[in-house]
């Protein structure tokens, strides 16, 4: 396009302003469809629920009564909103750290090249290709008091058949080791591309030098490995807040409300209940919860050490 | 110690060389090659034996998964009697699946039609947006490129809700095309796609602008030949995406009809929940797509995530 000859003849500045303009124009065209997709379905979401969290406002009903930030207040002495918040806080807590620790020490044993570790990895990553609905299905068949694997399994101890989704105690347990399972294997691929990222000299170095090579896992490749692990711990605590499915299938946020994460209680207030404007009033203070996380996440990424 | 001592030296060591070497010549090291491979397949089995399970339990006669349950042996796992009828039962062709109304065929046939429209819109799409901001010039490119990266902190769960108001506003709920269009558009593919368009040598579309060639067909001649790699990994990630969504088209659609296959899992067969024969075969059929093209093409799937997730 900027060499396509311009067939009428204008003045020297005018042709110059009209093909630059013309080719922004075919630029533009480039990134429009885009762009419109994520003001209509990225942005036009957040300001439709800040609206709609300020009416009342169902989906057979319609749009209600302006009710301004009553719903927030709602919403905020919500003993079972709070109680979900609390849901998802305990599950992030349990599993965060368990599966970045689970991911290294399987990072650290499969880093190595051969065919032994190649069908391991794949292993360990196929829970992650899977959905996670599936995933939720079957471990609710495992989990099963009587007919389970799980039980099955644990009868070679001589453990007898225990309750686990059915038991108030063991329910979020039982979901988050579930859901270590599946996203382990996600954080595992990422962590070790940052152990392959770290240049060898490093290592080389401290083994010339002496250092046992437990030594040089613990004061060279884990402090090298830092920025990485941060970013996992960062997005893991991201998507755990928002767990939905596992509560979906396996428990329905019971047993006594035990597992009912704010993600589920959104769901239930705006499509059980039919409450469109408090399910957009709880999305709205989850999502400043995250996007708190979120600029949080940015913050450490400025000041850390470089290799 | 002695295992952590060996791992860490995996990874002290760059090359497995001369030392290693030495080390497995020697009684302890041969000790530590026993305990590291009784390691590996602990994990192996870790992980793969609940899938073992599932697609075993979906190839027996039903009956059988229960009645071997206790004490656990391998026919806990391994079917006795070989059996198709779960498949039969979950396709509608046997009495019984036609007796429940199950028509797995259906959402399969849903699951493969949003996934394409998925697929192809947002890798034509994105790839647009991702040459756009990898190579071309215009006023204000970074405050744009700000707004398309921004939308990464739109946590995508948390505000499903939100999302579903304006669809339906939009008149696309209960319909392919609210279950397509949302998604032909990505921030973390656009993201992907710039870092892969970046990287190509400029002056090939310098050379193709001399020839005359318009932008469309330097994007087409020269950008997405080179790029081919990083598009294939997209798509392969967008294909794993769409097809195991779940919570969107549970809220987005009401007809049985137009429902996907993960849906499907969850409502069809649970509500049967003493048939586990059926709910494994259709956790299988759910499955086997996106499983299978994960261990054939596993290389891009590792890129794709090292490169989306690190960078991204």
């Amino acid at each position: 396009m900027l060499a396509t000859p311009i067939s009428t003849p204008a003045k020297g500045w005018g042709r110059i302003w009209n093909r630059r303009n013309r080719y922004y124009l075919i630029a533009f065209l480039f990134v429009l469809p885009a762009l419109i997709n994520f003001t209509v379905f990225r942005y036009l979401p957040i300001l439709a629920a800040l609206r709609a969290s300020m009416y009342q406002y169902s989906l057979l009903g319609g749009f209600g009564d302006f009710v301004g930030l009553d719903q927030y207040h709602a919403i905020l002495s919500d003993s079972f909103f709070r109680n979900s918040l609390w849901v998802t806080l305990k599950f992030t807590i349990y599993k965060v750290p368990l599966q970045v620790l689970f991911s290294l020490i399987l990072a650290l044993f499969l880093a190595r090249e051969n065919l032994g570790t190649a069908f391991v990895r794949s292993a360990v990553f196929t829970p992650v290709v899977t959905s996670v609905i599936v995933v939720s299905v079957l471990w609710s068949m495992m989990y099963h008091s009587q007919l389970g694997l799980i039980n099955s399994l644990l009868s070679i101890a001589g453990i007898p058949p225990q309750a686990f989704l059915s038991n108030p105690d063991r329910a979020l347990p039982a979901l988050t080791a579930m859901m270590i399972w599946k996203d382990v294997g996600f954080s595992m691929i990422i962590l070790m591309a940052g152990l392959k990222g770290i240049p060898a000299v490093y290592r080389e170095a401290a083994v010339v030098d002496g250092a046992k090579p437990w030594e040089v896992l613990w004061h060279i490749t884990l402090p090298l490995l830092r920025r990485v692990m941060m970013f996992v711990m960062v997005t893991q605590t991201i998507f755990s807040f928002q767990v939905f499915v596992p509560v979906y299938a396996m428990t329905r946020g019971g047993p006594l409300e035990r597992t009912k994460a704010v993600v589920y209680y959104i769901y239930q207030y705006g499509f059980l209940f039919q409450d469109m404007g408090t399910a957009s009033a709880m999305s709205i203070v989850t999502l400043i919860i995250l996007l708190v996380v979120s600029v949080g996440q940015m913050r450490l990424f400025r000041s850390d050490v470089s290799y | 110690m002695s295992i952590l001592d060996n791992v860490a030296g995996n990874l002290a060591a760059s090359t497995p060389g001369s030392s290693t070497e030495l080390r497995r010549a020697t009684w302890r090291g041969r000790l530590q090659m026993a305990v590291l491979i009784v390691v590996y397949v602990v994990m192996f089995l870790a992980f793969t034996i609940p899938f073992f399970w599932m697609f075993f339990g979906s190839i027996r006669e039903e009956a059988e998964i229960f009645a071997n349950l206790y004490p656990f042996t391998w026919k806990t796992i391994l079917p006795i009697k070989w059996s198709l009828k779960n498949y039969l039962d979950i396709f509608g062709i046997s009495d019984d699946g036609q007796k429940f109304g199950l028509q797995f065929q259906r959402f399969l046939g849903n699951s493969f039609l949003v996934s394409a429209g998925v697929v192809l819109s947002s890798l034509f799409f994105n790839t647009l947006a991702a040459y756009f901001f990898a190579r071309l010039r215009f006023p204000l490119k970074n405050v744009l490129l700000v707004f398309v990266i921004a939308t990464m902190l739109v946590p995508f769960q948390a505000t499903i809700v939100p999302l579903y108001i304006v669809v339906d506003a939009l008149g696309m709920a209960n319909s392919y095309s609210g279950l397509i269009f949302p998604w032909y558009a990505s921030p973390f593919v656009i993201f992907a796609l710039m870092q892969f368009m970046r990287d190509i040598p400029t002056d090939l579309d310098e050379a193709a602008v001399m020839d005359g060639a318009n932008l469309f067909h330097i994007l087409w001649r020269v950008i997405v030949p080179l790029s081919i790699p990083g598009i294939i990994t997209m798509a392969l990630l967008e294909f794993q995406f769409i097809w195991n969504l779940f919570y969107w088209p549970l809220i987005l659609i009401s007809s049985p009809q137009l429902q996907m296959i993960q849906v499907a899992i969850a409502t069809q067969t649970t509500q049967t929940q003493t048939f586990w024969g059926r709910t494994f075969a259709g956790s299988v059929t759910a499955s086997l797509p996106v499983i299978v093209l994960f261990l054939f093409l596993q290389r891009y799937y590792v890129q794709g995530i090292a490169l989306t997730g690190l960078k991204g």
